[in-house]
């Protein structure tokens, strides 16, 4: 396996190597190339954002070209299906995607400063949970995970969720995260009763639980949550092994209920910032071109067949990596 | 059992009835069938003919009036209501209806205040008829419009796209399994009894979802339906060459009814004592997340919040504090013309917020400069020129729940932001409390010193 110390940014003879001996037009998904035609793609030649935008490729054979001869810094290609692509004119629809970025994840053990094996080994975890209430809840099944570099980008092409607008698409980012602390009241006609989401096995109480869980197994000393001191973290640190065991009754009264509601209240607000929000509800955003050099960490854009054993230091290292060290 | 109709006017029922009542003769005259109807309703107050509409257009103004005052009156008084939620009165209510929604969707359009008020007032004078009634006629009632509004007994999720976009429903507040909604109590029973430990499943069914939810999507819907049905009238009526100069009269009305419940009682922004003069800013009644971004931001998202959060907040705290209940859109310089508060006070405020990143905005990426003039609304050019106006939208502030979205590291909420859902509420809000704290204070010293 690569060490992350070696991932400096790739220099341009390595681009040019890895576009010329390693890239292949065939390591571009096929829910890319079927749809090339109607969409945009845009490039970074020289490290400073993707300003060669707006560009168009009617067959993956003058994508191939385009990669060989220009081997760009990055490559990228729209989530949205256009009419006119070049214009950015006539929108149809647009992939659902989630951007699980392992340096933005709120809580992160590592405390590292960019990203590192730990953080994202976290950040495919989180992809995990995102994919099971894709399935789950929202019965969605055309989904792909691509590891693009520095984490993850699920992307989903159900034609059922390609044509919903922003806001839909931000009522399900807050779903998959557990944006919001479930209620726990509910009046009967002549009573009240109480559910805490953690005895609730299914819907949206049973995906929050599961973030919570996540989340509170994650914490460490230095995290901070909103409304929660210093010593009800401590508490919370102290009886995390309950929530392991999935002794959720008994850890709450441990913590105290009124406690139990700030711990839960604020790992919610957190939960937020999960994945990047901004790119889910953007409809015409540009994500890197899976199979594409991410060149600032010299690693490879993949689609990832099985999310729960991939590594990317085995699977998305190019070649010329491995040469640096000879 | 009370008229499908009284519920769901766009029921087929309803549509019937329509067609068989429907035509504008005489709906602006005297009918006392209507009039027997409101005077007769259990606890009506008529000690005052105000109270007593007379006529179809009478009853159509009453039904928004009705809604206007009871979220923003005081002394608002339901019994002066009480004909709305007479099941008799299910006739003159539902050409009413028609009348309102052909009114709004003829002048005012879909997307104006008028619509939406109109849309969220149907759903009130249903949760309002449902509560009136005994629970089994209730129950029946709603499963019955329900039934006709799904087709099938099990829904996926995104047949109810419209109503989570517009927001009437959170996909949170759903059951959700494989991607369908659960409503029916077997299939819930059916899909989770095996899951649950300790607790009776057909408790938490009638806790989780129960009549409760099944009302909610029902209500919704209808809403829903209202909204499209005002937009099919707007469509229609844009090919057409005259509207009925009836419904221009109802709908110059609704608007009168509107206005002057925001002279009397602030309605629709959330802004209280008034309309809200553009002033000096009070850097006092920023909210937190104002607040926060104000003292600079790490690199990240420095960007969006300068760019996309400060510069809207700031420009319309200071120049146009009440877009919101206006709900008219303005150019800057319809209020700054000589653009000298722009320049003097509203940019260098934003400066020194970029000034205060690290590292500094600007200096780190000059071309920012462009893209914070475009959200002014002048272009994508280096400096604010009046010439360059209208290039670009001036960019309205964004909502708490955008912030949550783009900016979660902002949003620290205090016990005032629980009441509102836009950062420039928030300001007014405060800047109203801190002027009736300092007036109150004021006028305490002045007492004092008399007193001596």
């Amino acid at each position: 396996m690569v060490k992350i110390e070696y991932l400096t940014p790739a220099t341009p003879k390595e681009r040019k190597q890895y576009y010329k001996e390693e890239w292949n037009i065939k390591q571009v998904p096929d829910f890319v190339t079927h749809s090339i035609q109607e969409r945009e793609f845009g490039f970074d030649h020289v490290g400073r954002g993707p300003n060669d935008r707006y560009k168009v490729f009617k067959t993956p054979d003058l994508l191939k070209r385009f990669l060989k001869v220009r081997t760009p810094f990055a490559a990228y290609c729209s989530v949205a299906f256009y009419d006119k692509p070049r214009r950015r004119d006539g929108w149809n629809k647009a992939e659902l995607v989630f951007d699980v970025d392992a340096k933005d994840i709120p809580i992160r053990t590592c405390n590292c400063e960019g990203v590192c094996e730990i953080c994202l080994n976290e950040a495919r975890e989180i992809v995990c949970g995102i994919i099971d209430t894709l399935k789950g809840d929202l019965g969605l099944s055309n989904i792909h995970v691509i590891y693009s570099g520095r984490g993850y980008h699920v992307r989903v092409l159900d034609n059922d969720v390609m044509g919903v607008d922003s806001d839909v698409r931000s009522q399900i980012v807050k779903y998959l995260v557990g944006a919001d602390a479930p209620e726990n009241e509910y009046s009967l006609d002549f009573e009240k009763v109480s559910y805490e989401h953690f005895v609730i096995p299914f819907g949206y109480p049973k995906v929050f639980t599961e973030r919570v869980k996540y989340s509170i197994l994650h914490l460490n000393d230095k995290t901070e949550l909103e409304d929660v001191n210093k010593k009800l973290l401590k508490d919370v640190l102290k009886y995390r092994e309950l929530i392991k065991t999935n002794e959720w009754g008994l850890f709450k009264n441990k913590i105290g209920p009124q406690r139990y509601k700030k711990v839960v209240n604020g790992i919610a607000s957190l939960n937020m910032s999960l994945v990047d929000a901004k790119v889910s509800i953007d409809l015409k955003r540009i994500l890197r071109l899976p199979s594409s050099l991410h060149s600032m960490v010299s690693m490879k854009c993949t689609e990832v067949k099985n999310i729960e054993t991939f590594d990317p230091f085995k699977e998305a290292v190019p070649k010329f990596v491995y040469e640096r060290n000879k | 059992m009370v008229s499908v109709a009284f519920i769901n006017p766009l029921s087929d029922e309803g549509k019937s009835l329509v067609r068989e009542l429907g035509a504008f003769e005489g709906v602006r005259s005297d009918n006392n069938e209507l009039i027997h109807i409101v005077t007769e309703s259990r606890s009506q107050e008529i000690s005052d003919d105000a109270f007593i509409p007379r006529s179809y257009l009478d009853l159509a103004v009453k039904r928004i009036e009705w809604y206007a005052k009871k979220k923003n009156d005081r002394k608002f008084d339901n019994n002066q209501y009480e004909f709305l939620f007479n099941p008799e009165i299910y006739k003159f209510d539902l050409i009413a209806y028609f009348l309102l929604c052909q009114a709004v969707g003829v002048k005012s359009g879909p997307n104006s205040r008028e619509s939406r008020v109109l849309v969220e007032s149907q759903g009130k004078i249903i949760e309002y008829r449902l509560g009136k009634l005994v629970k089994s006629e209730r129950n029946e009632i709603v499963n019955n419009i329900l039934n006709s509004l799904l087709s099938s007994s099990t829904h996926k999720w995104t047949f109810f796209e419209d109503l989570i976009s517009s927001k009437k429903l959170k996909l949170q507040d759903m059951i959700l399994d494989k991607g369908e909604i659960i409503l029916d109590r077997d299939d819930f029973l059916d899909r989770f009894s095996s899951k649950i430990k300790g607790r009776k499943p057909e408790k938490m069914y009638e806790a989780l979802i129960g009549d409760r939810v099944k009302e909610l999507v029902m209500i919704k819907m209808v809403m829903q339906n209202t909204e499209d049905y005002i937009q099919k009238v707007s469509e229609k009526s844009d090919r057409e060459i005259e509207p009925n100069p009836i419904l221009l009269e109802l709908a110059d009305k609704i608007s009168e009814v509107l206005v002057s419940s925001v002279q009397s009682y602030g309605f629709g922004g959330g802004s209280r004592g008034g309309s809200i003069k553009a002033s000096a800013l009070n850097p006092k009644a920023f909210p937190p997340c104002v607040k926060k971004v104000m003292e600079g931001m790490k690199s990240g998202g420095r960007n969006d919040a300068i760019i996309m959060f400060l510069t809207p907040f700031v420009s319309y705290a200071r120049l146009y504090p009440s877009v919101f209940s206006e709900n008219i859109t303005k150019q800057i310089s319809d209020i700054d013309p000589a653009l000298s508060v722009v320049q003097n006070e509203v940019l260098p405020l934003i400066f020194g917020a970029a000034e205060r990143c690290t590292p500094p905005l600007f200096e780190d990426q000059p071309q920012d400069k462009v893209n914070l003039n475009a959200k002014l609304g002048f272009g994508m050019h280096e400096n604010v020129e009046l010439k360059y106006e209208g290039e670009t939208t001036w960019y309205t502030p964004m909502s708490c729940e955008k912030i949550k979205l783009h900016l979660p590291s902002l949003c620290k909420p205090d016990e005032h932001c629980k009441k509102i859902g836009n950062p420039l509420s928030y300001y007014n809000r405060m800047v109203w409390i801190i002027r009736k704290e300092s007036k109150k204070s004021a006028s305490n010293e002045k007492a004092s010193k008399n007193e001596e």
